[in-house]
């Protein structure tokens, strides 16, 4: 039962990115509305700001929760970190032209390096032995797959 | 042998049955003929309105499909054929340079036609004169016409910059051509008839917007030359566009407040799942619940819709120009099919040219009467028209010695409430029956602070004073509940 606990701190950033992230899309809509632009920008912005603020907190919190819990746990710090955010998603994409696969892909892709960068801070813990060395081992990997990720997702 | 003899006499009269019904097949499948024609010897003028004339004929009687494809525009109708009679439609057009026509029918091989639109950099000038005489103006390209070349829609004109006609071929234009040259009229295009005589002169006194100054009778193609070129030196009023509008014409806020509150509703769920229990399977069922509520919610909403309506005329003109904006604002990713209102639609066309668009036409009306698109969340489509109507509004406004203002209702029929507006101040202008006259006393006037006013004082001569009434959309078929209009009437401040 344990195993299938979301880590609190991880949930939580997963809805603060969620609520920061509709109050900058609602306020961006609301101004290209009043000035008559096209409100699709918006939309399609804040899908990759999205996907890149939980790449991010999913770099950091997954590998680091694997090394202290288990891969299982690192998962789920990294589903935690994702699925609030699921319904502006949704919002947002009906409001952009992007298209569905790639939206779909995005979500996928976040869930497929949360799994394994827990399974990686999950093998650190069983290498190392002593959870405090896994531990900044895991941060080290979480930052370098952060980075990895700005500059995959914004470029250079 | 035998049996082997027999199996091959009853292949052969299998293969021959079957060959003559093919035979009969493609001999009863119509034959479809299609030709195109433009107005203005297939002129017109870059991003302009234009007009194609189709002629189809097919040698049985069938159903037909025609389509057009002119940019992103696309239009669409369907026919019966008869045998040895020639259909004709015309459609008004983007002047794309190359319009793409198919007409299919079922059994017979489509058609397809191209007919090209030549853009001219330079202004056009018609020249419409029985005689085939050219009137060269400096500046413009001349095009010789004949009554056929006039096009059977009002908005076709956008293509040409100047008319000139003589009462000859204005006789040999049929009723829609010219209803179309006075919708034209109307909407302050520049005409000049030449040798008009008296039952003319009366069929076109008042029919011309700015104040009668866009159409113009001439004796002569000379003096018809010399008519256009005062005139040309004059700026007329050009038609109001959306933006000059203002805040009518923005969507209003109610999607996105609905949109905010069901986010809200989301989030708070999601947030509540959060604090109370730290299960995996229950954060990720509810949020992927609220996922699913959205998108159906999304589904279940109408696509909000308004109308808008901007009429301006001077006081005493038989007729008033309109242009109105229908507004789709969409609310999902799904294709969005809105009809058009028949009073509006012989002049319909999408605001933007680069949405995509397929107007289905009336082959009947020859005019369009719905609208499809592709819409999203708080994507914007908009319909544009543009038009004339009748209306006998005739104030007359004096400048009393006491600072107040005398208001006579010249016209032929009563009008109702509305607002004054003049020397920078709205008044409440009364019902007045015909010949009846009100007094309006002097400091009764408030600042201009609602749409209309500001529209009309906006667009109105600094001397001049308007009338502003509000329109009854109720006529409009289909109008949107959030429809609003306006009648602007313009008089001399005397």
């Amino acid at each position: 039962m344990s195993r299938l606990v979301v880590d609190r701190s991880a949930a939580a950033s997963g809805l603060v990115i969620a609520a920061a992230a509709a109050a900058w899309w609602l306020g961006a809509t609301r101004l290209a509305l009043e000035n008559g632009t096209d409100a699709a920008r918006s939309a399609s912005g804040a899908l990759q700001a999205l996907s890149l603020v939980r790449a991010i907190a999913v770099a950091l919190t997954a590998p680091r929760l694997a090394a202290l819990r288990g891969s299982l746990g690192g998962v789920a710090a990294a589903i935690g970190s994702i699925v609030p955010s699921w319904p502006i998603v949704a919002l947002a994409w009906t409001a952009s032209r992007e298209s569905p696969l790639t939206v779909i892909g995005a979500e996928a892709a976040l869930v497929a390096v949360g799994a394994a960068l827990a399974g990686i801070g999950a093998v650190l813990r069983r290498v190392t032995g002593r959870s405090d060395v896994a531990l900044g081992a895991a941060t080290g990997v979480g930052v370098a797959a952060a980075a990895a990720s700005w500059f995959a997702l914004v470029g250079g | 042998m035998t049996d082997a003899a027999t199996v091959g006499a009853v292949l052969r009269q299998a293969l021959l049955g079957a060959a003559i019904c093919g035979i009969a097949h493609a001999a009863a499948a119509a034959q479809l003929d299609l030709t195109l024609s433009a107005p203005w010897k297939g002129w017109s003028r870059p991003g302009r309105t234009t007009e194609i004339d189709l002629h189809l004929s097919a040698d049985g009687a069938t159903p037909a499909s025609i389509e057009v494809a002119a940019g992103k525009l696309t239009l669409r109708t369907a026919l019966d054929l008869q045998p040895g009679r020639v259909a004709r439609l015309q459609i008004a057009v983007p002047a794309a340079e190359r319009i793409e026509v198919r007409a299919a029918a079922p059994g017979a091989a489509a058609v397809q036609r191209d007919l090209g639109i030549a853009p001219s950099e330079s202004p056009l000038l018609g020249v419409a004169l029985a005689d085939g005489e050219v009137v060269e103006l400096a500046g413009f390209h001349a095009l010789a016409l004949a009554a056929d070349d006039l096009p059977r829609h009002a908005p076709a004109y956008a293509s040409i910059d100047a008319l000139i006609v003589d009462a000859t071929t204005l006789g040999r234009l049929d009723q829609r051509q010219l209803a179309a040259l006075l919708t034209h009229a109307a909407r302050c295009g520049r005409i000049v008839v030449v040798g008009a005589e008296a039952p003319v002169r009366r069929l076109l006194d008042g029919a011309g917007g700015c104040g009668d100054r866009a159409l113009m009778v001439a004796g002569s193609p000379a003096d018809a030359r010399v008519l256009l070129e005062r005139s040309l030196a004059e700026p007329l009023a050009a038609p109001i566009d959306a933006a000059g509008i203002g805040a009518p014409a923005r969507p209003a806020p109610l999607l996105w407040n609905r949109v905010a509150m069901v986010l809200a509703a989301g989030l708070t769920a999601i947030a509540l799942v959060v604090v109370l229990a730290s299960s995996l399977p229950a954060l990720l069922a509810t949020s992927a619940l609220a996922t699913v509520a959205v998108a159906v919610w999304l589904h279940a909403i109408d696509p909000c819709s308004q109308l808008l309506v901007w009429s301006e005329g001077q006081a005493g003109a038989r007729v008033a120009r309109y242009q109105a904006w229908q507004r789709i604002q969409g609310v999902a990713r799904t294709r969005v099919r809105v009809a058009v209102p028949p009073q509006l639609a012989d002049s319909a066309r999408p605001c933007d040219a680069t949405l995509a668009m397929r107007l289905d036409v009336d082959p009947g009306a020859q005019r369009v009467s719905f609208a499809e698109f592709d819409t999203r969340l708080f994507g914007q489509a908009r319909l544009c028209y543009a038009g004339s109507f009748p209306t006998g509004r005739a104030p007359e406004v004096r400048l009393r010695a006491d600072g107040g203002l005398e208001v006579r209702n010249a016209g032929t029929s009563a009008w109702p409430p509305g607002r004054l507006l003049a020397r920078g101040r709205a008044h409440d202008l009364p019902a007045l029956s015909a010949g009846a006259q009100a007094v309006i006393a002097p400091g009764t006037g408030r600042p201009i602070d609602d749409d209309g006013a500001r529209v009309a004082a906006a667009r109105a001569a600094a001397d001049a004073a308007t009338a502003l009434w509000a329109l009854d959309l109720g006529g409009v078929a289909g109008a949107p509940a959030a429809s609003r209009g306006w009648l602007a009437v313009s008089t001399a401040l005397r």
